[in-house]
Order: structure tokens, then sequence, then C-alpha cells
């Protein structure tokens, strides 16, 4: 009986060992997007024992105590929340043909932030909330706005806000390849090294989560997707994710990629994925 | 014993340094490079190497409008190469520029070394984007 049991036992764990080591695979065939973000909650657990899962939506604040309590105290009044009203009042303000933002999307744009970004079939591509604001403003005769900072930062802030505490919800349909060859690009972005200095999307935001870069200390890669847009203290004003994708790989001494650039929104397709099952919190604050 | 001691040690230390030995030509080069800079000479498997870069030997020719310009246009064709495989590098355009500033000063020898310098920026992203191509995964979770 009890050797039955044992190795009854020895094969739950023998199945279970296989399901967590899964290959999260490098190439088209391979690949496995859940495989990834499982992968990554086990290398953070392991990394920062005592930090909760669910509360790596507050980036490095999760993981440091004494900036966390600086965000705290920063939090306590927050400084995108004049953004977020300004973001509000442009949403709900009428375009010149009598329709507004409402109009371009599902639920008139109330709590969906945490659907974004979205494989798009017919179109073949990833798209991102902002890439949508712009494309309901062009589609209704307005001009689209400025990619990184101003009124899209804010509308989209308004957007995030409704959001807030929904769980991420990052599909990667199986029934076309071409949604999964767009989140290996992403991760193969984001692992590998580029630039004079010869650095990783990986090498700061894994590796390097939580160990001091010269005067500051980078912020864990999971969760970094939650909170935006963002009221970034440097930036002294609000700015978008891609904002802050082109100021890192600029950062790395490579020549950046614009803004909503395909590269771009295949990085942000993947780390979204990663973030499946975390809640939208944005926007958020950092330093 | 003590005597034994030391020769064991020092026996150890040689040894040590036997493996630490460069095996490849490439780290020859990069040890040297680092430790000497360019413009010396190092001996690797009994053969005598410089230190200088390839741009760097390109370089060394005479200081004349024709010779700027053509390594100025050599280092922009390599830098068209490596901005195609997007991993072009921040500084090489900016460096470009000030090359064809200081031939049209007529500083050619500023203007050459400043091309061989963009050249060289330009190759090693493409060295770059083919060791990514093999080696992007290894920092992946599993």
């Amino acid at each position: 009986m009890k050797i039955k049991t044992g190795l009854m036992l020895g094969a739950a764990l023998l199945t279970a060992g296989i399901v967590q080591a899964a290959d999260s695979g490098f190439d088209l065939e391979t690949v496995n997007p859940e495989a990834d973000r499982k992968a990554l909650q086990a290398y953070f657990k392991e990394r920062f024992p005592k930090a909760e899962i669910e509360d790596y939506v507050n980036g490095i604040y999760a993981v440091d105590a004494p900036s966390r309590e600086q965000w705290e105290a920063l939090e306590e009044f927050p400084p995108y929340e004049f953004d977020i009203e300004e973001g509000e009042r442009l949403f709900n303000t009428p375009f010149a043909n009598g329709k507004g933002y409402a109009d371009c999307f599902e639920n008139g744009g109330i709590g969906i932030r945490h659907n974004y970004p979205y494989w798009n079939k017919e179109q073949g591509t990833v798209k991102t909330l902002e890439m949508e604001i712009n494309e309901c403003r062009e589609n209704n005769g307005e001009k689209p706005l400025r990619w990184s900072k101003g009124d899209i930062s804010r509308i989209s802030a308004y957007m995030a806000w409704t959001s807030r505490d929904m769980p991420i919800n990052i599909q990667v349909p199986k029934d076309d390849p071409r949604a999964l060859a767009a989140y290996l690009d992403g991760k193969k972005f984001y692992y590998t090294k580029r630039g004079q200095l010869n650095l990783s999307c990986a090498n700061c935001h894994l590796q390097g989560s939580n160990i001091r870069v010269r005067a500051d200390i980078p912020g864990p890669m999971l969760g970094q997707t939650t909170h935006w847009p963002v009221f970034r203290s440097k930036w002294g004003e609000m700015g978008t994710l891609h904002r802050r994708y082109k100021g890192c790989h600029r950062d790395s001494r490579s020549r950046p990629d614009q803004p909503q650039s395909e590269t771009f929104r295949n990085l942000e397709y993947f780390q979204s994925y990663m973030n499946n099952g975390l809640v939208s919190n944005g926007p958020g604050s950092r330093k | 014993m003590i005597r034994k001691t030391i020769f064991a040690a020092l026996a150890l230390s040689l040894s040590a340094t036997v493996v630490a030995a460069p095996d490849s030509y490439q780290d020859a080069f990069e040890l040297n490079r680092a430790m000497y800079g360019k413009g010396h000479t190092f001996v690797w498997q009994g053969k005598e190497y410089s230190t200088d870069h390839p741009e760097e030997i390109e370089a060394a020719v005479e200081a004349n409008a024709a010779n700027a310009a053509a390594l100025i246009a050599s280092a922009k064709a390599k830098n068209a190469e490596v901005a195609k495989l997007n991993f072009e590098w921040k500084l090489t355009r900016d460096i470009i520029k000030k090359a064809e500033a200081a031939a049209a000063k007529g500083e050619f020898r500023k203007a050459l070394n400043l091309a061989a310098q963009a050249k060289y920026h330009a190759r090693m992203g493409i060295e770059q984007y083919h060791y990514a191509q093999a080696n992007w995964h290894l920092s992946v979770p599993e």
C-alpha cells in the first residue's frame, strides 16, 4: 500500500514537475506564452520570496521598502490626478462631426484598458490603446495626437482609470500563427542585448531588478506594463509606455525605435501577456 | 617543507597563467587591445599582430580629401547595413556628421579618424546582431 501511494505521489510530482518545467520556447514551433508567464512568476518568487505576486503591479515598490515609503507619500496626493480629470474632459468632448471617443470603442471606452494590447486578425497586427485613440480621431476627421505625451497620455490615463483593478487579460489567439509570431518578436526584443552598452531589457529588469544601476534601482519585469501611462517625476509630466520604451532603448545607446512602431507594439504585447492575472492599476506615478 | 610548498604554489600559479591564455585570436586581440590600446603589437601562437581595429588600419592613409570622403562613404554604407538589422548604435550618425564637418573644414586626419570610429560602431552592431540571433534565449527564465 505504502509503495503504491509512494509511486502515485511520485507520478503526481513528476507530472507537476513537467508542467512547471515546460519549455517556454524560442521559435514559432515551441514558444509557449503560458510557460513564459509561469516561469517569470517562479523566477521572481525565488528572487524576492517576501514579495507577493499581486504586488508586482507596483513595480520597484513591491521589492524595495525605502522606495515604497516615498512612493506611498507621493500617492497621498497623486500627481496624475489632474491629468485624469483633463483626460475625462477630453474624452467626453465631441469631435467636430459630433461623434466622440466613446463611439470608437467597445463599452463606450469604459473599463477596457486591461484588454490592451490585442491581436487584430483582420489587420494582422498588434493594436495598442493609444493607436486606437488616434485612429478614432483620424476616422472622425481629427488630426492625430503626438504619441508620447500630452493629450494622448491624458485620455489614455482616464481610460486606464476606468479599468482599475480589472485583471489583465491578453490573448494570443491560437488560430492565427501571426499573433504568436508577434508575441515571439516582443519576447526576443526583451531578451536581446543591443546598443553600445550591450544591454537587454532583461539585463536591467530581470537580472538587474532591485540592483543599483548608478543612482537608480530598476524595477522588476513582472508587472511592468500594468500601470501605464505614468506621471514620472523625472519628466515632471505624464507619458505613455512607448515614450519610456524609446528612452530605455536610447539608454542602451541604441538608435531608438519610434513610439507605436511594430517593434514596440510587439514588445508591449509580450510584456502585457506576462502580466495576465495581475490587475490593471494605471495611471501610475514613478520616480 | 616550506620550500616544497612555495614550489607547489609557484607551479600552480604558472599553470593557471597557461590555462588563462587566450585560446582564440579574437580573445587574444581583445585582451591586448584592452590592455594596451591601439598602435601596439602582440604575439599569438608565434605570430605578431597589431592591436589596431581594421577601420583604424583603413584610416592610416594619407590625410586628403579623397581618402576622407571614401572612408566616410564606407562608414555610411556599413551603418546603413546595421540600421537595416535594427541594431544601429545611438552615436554613429552623429560621428559621421562630425567626420563630414571635419572634412569640409579640411581637417582630413580628424575626418578619417571619426569615420573609422563610426564604421567600427556599425561593424560591432552587426556582430552584436549575429550574436543575438544565436544567444538571445540564454537569459530567459525556464
